[in-house]
């Protein structure tokens, strides 16, 4: 009886083990074209179209952070936003660009979403739509991204460097849609922020680095709320489950896997 | 639990689309690419999962040059030897022959390396008569390469914790673990095991058992299917000698 | 006669619908005029940054009034305005 009860035990908490084995695992890393990528089904499904595949590095090589997340106002989170056809066609969200009538870069850009579909409208709703679906795209990450400074892990890219060596130019204002600022802001200096975990390097973190492309008000105070430094504590728990820095690195900017990009001074002896 | 037999020991069967590609599934054998090249390499630089069937690799992807098509592109050489491209979108009629090589599940295959004859001379260890890998590089009979161009890239190293002893969770009879970074770095480097495995935080913090182990977490992640197995006890419960 | 007695009809109509028309417009001349500064809110006093808050919540009310989906966004736009100054300010009260 005891012998059947234990053996019972143990394969329940095996199981339960096995159901739970998220932690302490080593799972598929995205790949450089992959990494970034967010599905969005809110709706999609609803409107028998395919879930949205968007992936950021596009974008992200044309636009700052802040134009999209700030003055359009895209959520952090996937699904969040909740953009429906309808927002789009009014101008809005996607739709901001998308609308069959802005020029970029001497490029109209396709209109995103319509009431009536014809049929060979089907095509311009799979540039998006397209979860599942073999679409082509009309940029190859390689060819774009080839002479791009490259980094280890995420999109394999050095951003910053590449906007440094004039590879790409992020657009920061667009004309009826941001508010026109100064462009130059007063920032705090770099500072340093001590790790809990002895003999790690401590981290430079850098505001220049960061307002460069997401302004203040995509951090402050929705993902970093405390004023004071030091009065909010979180550790690398928090990062990795997507909080505080995790919001961004852990799946659009350079990952937490590449602890010395902000571990980067020894720690004082 | 069942004690490997050393030539299928870190075998590890890749089915995700082999099926629906008319192949059969995969056959990868760790000791082969593990006598040449460091886990960090393929597991970090690459970004294998360590879980099988986990990283869903595509012949497409391959092709693109990324995954096992980073070195088998029929131009990447090891030595100097030209290593064999792997797939193809449409394969040519005698081409089936270099499919097999990996698509081997079920079929006869012959391999290049046979490992009785590669592991001849390769010390052993304990009545497992696994390779002692650690002691096979010590004496320079291996000699695992870590980098590669246009896939790895350099990086400082970080400071390397001092050994430390595990407290085993008892029983009594169980010594303590006394854990090694500088081995487990020789070829893994950090980010092998830190976040994913190890989430890198203070000591204590993230808590497990030899269940978990066991399960194919933590240590158990290559200590159940490809470094010496957890069979081998006193390879970790070791006597409170330090070494 | 006829002119005299229109003008006085139409005249009020007319003041009514200048009036919706204008403060359309003003509450994105006011929304600009406040959020456009937002890069600079480390250099602002106690004062300016209170009665910046203070107009943010002052022009709510009128972007609730706005067709969806301008509503929505309008209203994501200026919280993120003035939840930033609210930050800045308790930052400089707490020092």
């Amino acid at each position: 009886m005891v012998k059947e009860t234990c053996l019972v035990g143990v394969l329940v908490l095996a199981i339960v083990g096995m159901t739970l084995a998220e932690t302490g695992v080593k799972k598929k890393r995205p790949l450089p074209f992959e990494y970034g990528r967010v599905i969005l089904n809110n709706y999609s499904e609803e409107a028998h179209l395919s879930p949205v595949v968007f992936d950021h590095w596009l974008h992200r090589s044309k636009f700052t952070c802040r134009l999209c997340h700030v003055d359009i106002t895209f959520a952090m989170k996937t699904g969040s936003t909740g953009v429906k056809a309808s927002d789009n066609m009014k101008g809005y969200y996607c739709g901001t660009c998308h609308n069959g009538k802005m020029v970029f870069q001497g490029t109209k850009i396709f209109e995103s979403c319509s009431k009536k579909l014809q049929a060979d409208d089907i095509k311009r709703c799979d540039r998006c739509h397209s979860l599942g679906k073999n679409v082509k795209r009309e940029y190859d990450f390689a060819k774009f991204t080839e002479r791009f400074p490259k980094e280890r892990f995420g999109n394999g890219i050095d951003w910053e460097k590449s906007e440094a060596e004039g590879y790409i130019k992020p657009v920061d204002f667009l004309e009826g849609v941001s508010i026109l600022r100064k462009k130059s802001l007063p920032v705090q200096k770099d500072f340093a922020l001590t790790p809990k975990v002895e003999g790690m390097p401590e981290i430079i973190f850098s505001h220049k680095k960061h307002t460069v492309w997401n302004g203040c008000e995509l951090c402050h105070p929705e993902i970093f709320r405390g004023v004071k430094k030091g009065a909010t504590k979180y550790s690398m728990v928090e990062i990795m489950e997507g909080k505080y820095c995790g919001v961004c690195h852990s799946t659009v900017a350079f990952p937490l896997l590449d602890c010395q990009r902000c571990h980067t001074k020894p720690v004082q002896q | 639990m069942p004690m490997p037999v050393p030539h299928e020991y870190g075998s590890v069967i890749i089915h995700n689309f082999s099926g629906q590609a008319g192949l059969a599934a995969v056959r990868f054998d760790h000791w082969l690419h593990r006598a040449r090249y460091t886990c960090r390499l393929c597991h970090v630089d690459i970004g294998f999962a360590m879980e099988a069937n986990a990283t869903k690799i595509e012949a497409d992807t391959n092709m693109k040059g990324f995954y096992c098509g980073s070195c088998h592109n029929g131009t990447r050489v090891y030595g100097s030897k030209k290593i064999f491209a792997a797939c193809s979108l449409s394969p040519r009629p005698g081409e089936d022959t270099r499919c097999s090589r990996c698509h081997s599940v079920g079929k006869k295959v012959q391999k290049e390396y046979d490992y009785a004859s590669f592991t001849k001379g390769l010390p052993k260890k304990n009545l497992l008569n696994l390779v002692d890998w650690e002691d096979a590089e010590a004496r320079g009979f291996i000699r695992p390469i870590d980098f590669l161009p246009g896939v790895s890239m350099e990086r400082p190293p970080l400071t390397l914790q001092k050994d430390f002893s595990i407290p085993s969770k008892g029983w009594g009879w169980m010594s303590d673990i006394i854990f090694s970074h500088k081995k487990h770095a020789r070829w893994n480097g950090c980010e092998v095991c830190h976040p994913d495995i190890f989430p890198s935080v203070k000591r204590g913090t993230v808590k497990y058992s030899m269940l978990e182990i066991w399960n194919g977490q933590y240590c158990g992640v290559c200590h159940s299917r490809v470094a010496f197995p957890l069979n081998d006890c006193q390879r970790c419960h070791v006597n409170r000698v330090r070494r | 006669m006829c002119w005299f007695l229109t003008a006085i009809l139409v005249a009020p109509i007319e003041s009514f619908y200048c009036g919706i028309a204008h403060s359309q417009e003003d509450w994105s001349k006011e929304f600009d005029e406040i959020c456009s500064k937002t890069e600079d809110a480390m250099t602002f006093s106690v004062e300016e940054l209170k009665s910046r808050v203070d107009r943010c919540d002052a022009l709510k009310p009128r972007i609730e009034k706005l067709d969806e989906p301008q509503r929505k966004v309008t209203l994501k736009r200026l919280q993120m305005c003035r939840d930033l100054y609210a930050y800045v300010l308790e930052m400089k009260e707490k020092k």
